[in-house]
């Protein structure tokens, strides 16, 4: 592991974030065309190391505790790294540098990229804030500057889509930020710590009507921003205004440090894992509703924003059965939904790159023109139904069942109904898009461009790898379910050194 | 630190600060103007740093910054010195919703220029 790895892994991207102007009018100023895009890239690829230098010791069972300043927890704050921390960090260090690569030529038509790279950054060092802190305010404050940086992110291209889009997330999303700080004031007044690990030792004594009201404020503070229904209106504008790359970059990264703090809250510093039954239930009607509402869409961008909600319900499922199984399931379906659900609103990007539009009724027969892109929407829409040899069928099997064994086979069956949704309307999607007549203005439609396809394939590869494999993804996923159901190793993990 | 905080009567802050919060939460939920609702925003935001430092507060406390005589006397600073802890919260809290407020203003901004009104309910072209 590199010294002071932790840290650096957030000021990376942090630092990158402010040098980004700098470069970029130097770049001018030395007409070089490419160079704010590869130092971003350089940026992100330098985080994905550092991230992935810690997997051998975290995967051997320690807990890196890093002391920022030196000062002892409970006192300073301090990065708690477990293996739940660090699938979350790898995850969004590998769908943050795949998103960069593909936003190489996706972006090139924009003006104002200085802004546009600033930000992605910006929310890359938010989001690895969020997965690696070990303190609650540290918590709330990188949680602020994701959502700060998503909201300027939507509104990006500055047309009146992108506008009430980003107007609607924000005053959504700021209610739910500032019921999270209302939670965490709530439990500064009640333990006097801001430490997760002490906190969870602290409220162990405390009446369980006291800590009510913070966690309530904490599951509707994070509920909004993973969307869960019935805090998901915002999502759909949202995914649907964004540039394709930030939409997979929301889809991916973001959704899932939304259920990191939420887990990591809930499961670890409340040790509620008696309302792992209402998550479960609200993972079914979302799961239920986006599938339902994604089959009425005629746009591909808005199918795929609500069958963003529909996975985050089987997440829901997983994580909310508490059981071993289940968790497991859960946090498979977590990283295979960062991948198979990336990697779709890349070809949604492909698309609308090369014709510009990604409304359903005036596309048609792109096959012949993007017979590979078609290809990756092909395995893109089979993983993320659940069909095997791809990775979804992997992690929905496992919930079906965790499902089965913990005494829920209801679960289970709306969970396989909704799946065969699922199936309907990517093959609606498929049929409308690649298949059928072709318009005439659409012959002279090329391929997407190599730079583009690169991460989209890779991404397909890594589908059929854990689908054929699914142990590797079992493996992969282990210790962050160890990590989570063992809350009390966690604790003395971080507070042993005082 | 528990201990701190509950000898110190301040209920009657902690019930104006709930009320900010609610009215801010009121104003941000059912106001029709965007600008309305962004000052709602920030009114409900106030209403959590107020709660949040008066946690801390402490009735003719000293600053918790050890100097002069404070040195000899460390058990005394302890019983006397004000939870710095809510201080730094709020700051840092401040300083965050300056940045939403701004983003926010400016997004009214673009919204007037593209939809000509501030009532949020019209600005909803998306959902068809």
């Amino acid at each position: 592991m590199i010294p002071h790895a932790p840290i650096l892994a957030i000021l990376i991207p942090l630092f990158a974030a402010f040098l980004m102007p700098v470069v970029g009018i130097f770049a001018r100023w030395k007409g070089l065309k490419r160079a704010r895009e590869w130092f971003a890239i350089a940026a992100v690829l330098v985080e994905f190391a550092i991230v992935v230098s810690m997997l051998p010791a975290v995967w051997g069972g320690q807990v890196l505790v890093y002391q920022l300043g030196g000062w002892q927890p409970p006192w300073g704050i301090n990065l708690a790294i477990d293996g739940l921390n660090l699938l979350v960090a790898l995850i969004v260090a590998g769908i943050g540098t795949l998103v960069m690569i593909y936003s190489f030529v996706y972006m090139e038509r924009d003006t104002g990229l200085d802004q546009y790279y600033t930000l992605f950054l910006l929310i890359l060092a938010g989001m690895m804030g969020v997965a690696l802190t070990g303190d609650i305010f540290n918590l709330y404050v990188f949680f602020e500057i994701m959502c700060i940086s998503s909201y300027a992110l939507v509104a990006f291209r500055r047309n009146w889509q992108s506008i009430e889009a980003s107007i609607k997330y924000m005053i959504v999303s700021s209610l739910g930020t500032s019921f999270i700080l209302l939670g965490v004031a709530l439990l500064y007044g009640l333990a006097g710590s801001l430490n997760i690990a002490d906190l969870a030792q602290k409220l162990g004594p405390v009446a369980s009507s006291a800590v009510i009201v913070p966690l309530a404020l904490f599951v509707t503070g994070f509920g909004i921003k993973i969307a869960m229904v019935p805090l998901h209106m915002w999502l759909p504008d949202a995914y649907q205004a964004a540039p394709s790359a930030v939409a997979a970059l929301f889809s991916g990264a973001t959704a899932t440090v939304g259920i990191y703090a939420m887990m990591r809250v809930v499961y670890t510093l409340f040790g509620a894992l008696a309302i792992g039954i209402m998550f479960a239930t609200l993972g079914l009607v979302t799961m239920v509703l986006g599938a339902f509402m994604a089959l009425v869409q005629r746009d591909l961008k808005r199918l795929l924003a609500y069958s963003c909600i529909s996975q985050i319900g089987y997440i829901l499922l997983g994580i909310g059965l508490g059981t071993t199984l289940g968790i497991q399931g859960g946090l498979f379906h977590l990283f295979n939904n960062a991948i198979y659900k990336t990697m779709l609103f890349m070809i949604v990007g492909a698309i609308i790159y090369r014709v510009g539009t990604s409304n359903m009724d005036e596309l048609g027969g792109l096959w012949k023109n993007m017979p590979v892109t078609g290809t990756l929407f092909v395995v893109g829409a089979l993983a993320i139904s659940g069909v095997p040899p791809f990775n979804g069928f992997a992690s929905k099997w496992t919930i079906y069942v965790a499902g089965i064994e913990a005494g829920q086979p209801v679960f289970t069956i709306i969970a396989l109904i909704t799946s065969a949704l699922t199936l309907a309307y990517f093959l609606k999607a498929l049929n409308s898009i690649f298949l059928g007549q072709r318009p005439a203005h659409l012959k002279d439609v090329k391929e997407t461009p190599r730079s583009m396809l690169l991460p989209i394939i890779l991404l397909a590869v890594l589908c059929v790898v854990f689908g054929v494999l699914p142990q590797l993804g079992i493996d992969l996923v282990r210790p962050a379910q160890e990590a989570l159901m063992n809350s009390s190793g966690y604790i003395s993990a971080v507070l042993g050194g005082a | 630190m528990c201990e701190i905080h509950r000898g110190v009567k301040l209920d009657f802050i902690y019930i104006i600060a709930m009320m900010l919060v609610a009215l801010g939460l009121y104003c941000l939920l059912l106001k029709r103007n965007l600008i309305k609702m962004v000052i709602g925003l920030a009114v409900l935001t106030d209403g959590i740093h107020l709660f949040l430092i008066s946690l801390g507060y402490r009735a003719g406390g000293v600053a918790a910054i050890v100097s002069g005589d404070w040195f000899s006397d460390l058990p005394g600073f302890a019983a006397r010195a004000v939870d710095p802890v809510p201080q730094a919260l709020v700051l840092t809290s401040i300083v965050i919703n300056i940045c939403i407020l701004a983003l926010a203003l400016s997004l009214a901004i673009y919204a007037y220029r593209h939809y000509g009104t501030l009532d949020p309910s019209k600005i909803r072209r998306l959902k068809e």
